[in-house]
């Protein structure tokens, strides 16, 4: 039985920070892994693909919109894999830099499946089926998450896709019905849709994104219906089903029935813990299919902990990173710095939202009176130089009109953008900081000035009023 | 003398001759079935027949397959596009196309007729067949693409009756035959050039020729996996269709499910499949 320090579950981005934090540390690290390559499926099925994919259906929607420079018609049935030309570069260089760094800190790279035998055991059984017995002090389970599969949807991966096998077609379908409204299902919704497929979003809540603020959402789905979308709200699906042919059928509980070329189900992500065998550990799963653990990211067992989708939301990469890097640092005792709460969310649709702090409707149920400054694109330099000029940004400040409550952006850029302001709340600086500074001209981050300076206006009516 | 001379008689190795020849020619029949031709005019001529009945025919069978994505993939249809399976096809040129490409495929091109080998055709159907059904599970299995992956699998031995076809007509020319082991040898050597002779004279998307040359050295394949796929979908078509020849237990010890990284568990439930890809196969029949 060969024993370590630590022993990370999963190569993504959890198990990647928690494992080279563990190595830096000086301890002895072994790093388990299922797939050939490290990465997860932030690498390889999701993030990095679908943002690659994203790229290239900005340039084509740009040349659409350009036509008359460039004539531009996308071939129809293209294959997929010219639309994510990028991506095998893209991958490899992410591979060898973490091969690399892996390598550089002597971390053990153990390519097989892990299972628990007690609280510090593990067994590991390789793809030739062959095992090999593990023991640490401590083990960081970070195995990320899979797709969630609805009973009523038949998911075969060749006509009815999840949100991991997607990337799998091999050319641009007719038309896609989207299921779902969250984050994954709106990224790939809009793609498609710039791509030129006819997409259909059918979900059952009245808006997609419920949990942005308000006027995001609506440029979100005015943008989407603009290129040709088709946003169905509040409606249950009953069944999907392929029709033999060349049609997925999909049919909703008020007869409602929606035919497309494909399908993709995003009906969310649970943990991936099956084969984990975690009540051998002690442990067992919550409410919601999440491994439990508190703010030391420690599990009910002593030895082990857990970081990134297998705990559950925020489920971004961002906060998948550091949790691991705590993981790592609380289980070796090391000391780090309270984790900020304030987590930036980034959905990297057409157009981009980005959303740090409380949104409007938050914040006036929260503190009542509250005061919005608005930029629109379109009256910033860089926007109309860009031809950017459906994004917003919005200031969220408290009824005097200071305090810096949430900053909502969408919109190309919006992902960067937000962290201006992301810096501005950590820093708690009011909202003058961004009338008082002096930014770059011409960029999209005027919008923080012409925000700002709607805040302060209405502050200073609010102020002559009484 | 190369290998497969030295293994062959003098006709074998005339016949052996005349097909290199027949490939520097770069013309190569590729002959329907008789019966599948039939059956296609009938269901044409057939008003309560639907569409999904003569989709269900095309997929069941390699050269009717063949020759309607050959023509599907045609300038004439689809000029910029690149078709990897039928569905596809459907969704963008409409059955009603469709049925009319399959006629004009049943009508215009040769019928196989070799007779003597029947039995051996009719293996190659059912292993071509076989390897469509076990190529879909596996991609599902690897999170490869399901859908060429039929294609490629119902495809990767379309030289195969080709090579049958000529042989049969060389033999029907010199009037002499062939041993039953010395038209396996010479089968087993020529089809994958003669396929790809055929799918790179139709124009075939560059995932079936790939099946074609690098399923049996998947690892020189610009797509591995894909060729992985269709390497793993012929083996499990064989361990279906002869058991006593090749069994499951073997199938499951093959390096492929580990360079595709399926675990023993995923093997075991892929194997597990057997009897649901018979089902499927037994469907198809004519």
């Amino acid at each position: 039985m060969s024993h370590y320090d630590v022993i990370v579950i999963g190569s993504g981005p959890a198990g990647q920070k928690s494992s080279v934090q563990a190595a830096k540390a000086g301890k002895k690290v072994a790093l388990i892994e299922q797939d050939k390559s490290l990465g997860g499926a932030c690498v390889h099925r999701g993030t990095i693909p679908s943002k690659t994919l994203r790229e290239n259906a900005l340039r084509v929607k740009k040349m659409r919109e350009n036509a008359a420079l460039c004539n531009f018609e996308l071939a129809e049935d293209l294959e997929l894999s010219t639309l994510i030309d990028r991506l095998s570069r893209v991958l490899q260089a992410h591979d060898n830099f973490m091969v690399h760094q892996i390598e550089r800190n002597h971390i053990d790279r153990i390519h097989g499946r892990a299972r628990f035998l007690s609280p510090t055991s593990l067994e590991v059984v390789n793809v030739k089926g062959e095992t090999q017995t593990l023991s640490a002090e401590h083990i960081v389970i970070a195995s990320g998450s899979i797709p969630r599969q609805p009973d009523n949807i038949p998911i075969d991966h060749e006509n009815i896709f999840d949100s991991d096998s997607i990337l799998s077609m091999l050319y641009l379908p007719q038309s896609l019905t989207v299921l779902g409204g969250g984050v994954i299902a709106s990224e790939y919704a809009s793609i498609f849709q710039a791509l030129g497929v006819k997409v259909t979003m059918i979900d059952r809540y009245p808006r997609p994104l419920g949990f942005m603020d308000e006027d995001l959402v609506e440029k979100f789905v005015g943008s989407f219906s603009e290129m040709g979308g088709t946003w169905i709200g509040e409606k249950v699906v009953e069944s999907v089903e392929w029709d033999g042919l060349s049609q997925v059928i999909t049919r909703c509980s008020d007869g409602t029935e929606v035919r497309s070329s494909k399908l993709l189900c995003a009906a969310g992500r649970v943990a991936n813990v099956a084969g984990l065998d975690i009540e051998k550990a002690g442990l067992s799963l919550n409410e919601y299919g999440n491994i439990p653990v508190d703010d030391m990211l420690q599990t009910v067992v002593p030895s082990v902990y857990a970081a990134g989708d297998v705990i559950g939301p925020p489920s971004l990469a961002s906060a998948s990173m550091e949790q691991g890097r705590r993981a790592s640092c609380n289980a070796l005792g090391l000391e780090v710095g309270p984790m900020s709460k304030m987590i930036p969310s980034g959905i990297y649709g057409i157009p981009e939202l980005s959303s740090v702090g409380l949104t409007e409707q938050q914040a006036a149920k929260e503190h009542g009176d509250i005061l919005v400054g608005k930029a629109s694109f379109e009256e910033i330099s860089r926007g109309q130089i860009n031809g950017i000029r459906d994004g917003v940004l919005k200031i969220i400040c408290d009824a005097q009109g200071r305090k810096i409550l949430g900053v909502q952006i969408v919109g190309e850029g919006a992902t960067e953008l937000i962290h201006i302001g992301q810096m501005a709340m950590l820093a708690d600086q009011p909202v003058d900081i961004f009338v008082e500074s002096i930014f770059n001209y011409p960029t999209l981050a005027e919008a923080y000035r012409v925000a700002a300076l709607a805040v302060i206006g209405k502050r200073n009516a609010n102020r002559d009023r009484y | 003398m190369t290998t497969l001379e030295q293994n062959l008689s003098d006709l074998g190795i005339d016949v052996a001759a005349l097909l290199e020849q027949q490939l520097l020619s770069h013309f190569i029949d590729v002959p329907i079935l008789p019966d599948v031709a039939t059956r296609v005019l009938q269901l044409s001529n057939d008003p309560d027949s639907d569409a999904s009945t003569l989709a269900k025919l095309i997929q069941s069978d390699q050269t009717l397959a063949g020759h309607v994505m050959r023509i599907a993939n045609s300038a004439a249809y689809t000029p910029n596009a690149s078709m990897v399976s039928l569905q596809q096809a459907v969704a963008r040129l409409g059955m009603q196309l469709i049925s009319e490409i399959a006629i004009a495929a049943s009508v215009n091109s040769k019928l196989f007729k070799a007779p003597g080998y029947e039995k051996r055709i009719e293996e190659i159907w059912l292993h071509a067949l076989s390897s469509a059904f076990w190529g879909k599970e596996i991609a599902r299995a690897s999170r490869q693409n399901v859908e060429a992956s039929f294609l490629c699998g119902l495809l990767h031995t379309i030289g195969r009756p080709a090579v049958l076809q000529c042989i049969a007509d060389l033999e029907q020319k010199h009037e002499a035959q062939l041993s039953e082991e010395e038209n396996r040898l010479l089968e087993d050597h020529f089809h994958i050039q003669f396929g790809l002779e055929i799918v790179n004279n139709w124009e075939m998307p560059k995932i079936v020729c790939e099946a074609i040359r690098h399923y049996r050295n998947y690892q020189e394949s610009p797509r591995p996996e894909q060729s992985m796929v269709v390497h793993a979908a012929s083996k499990a078509a064989k361990a279906m269709i002869w058991p006593d020849e090749y069994s499951m237990e073997q199938l499951a010890e093959e390096g492929v499910f580990a360079d595709l990284n399926l675990y023993s568990d995923e093997v075991e439930k892929l194997i597990a499949q057997s009897e649901k890809v018979k089902a499927e196969v037994e469907a198809m029949r004519l």
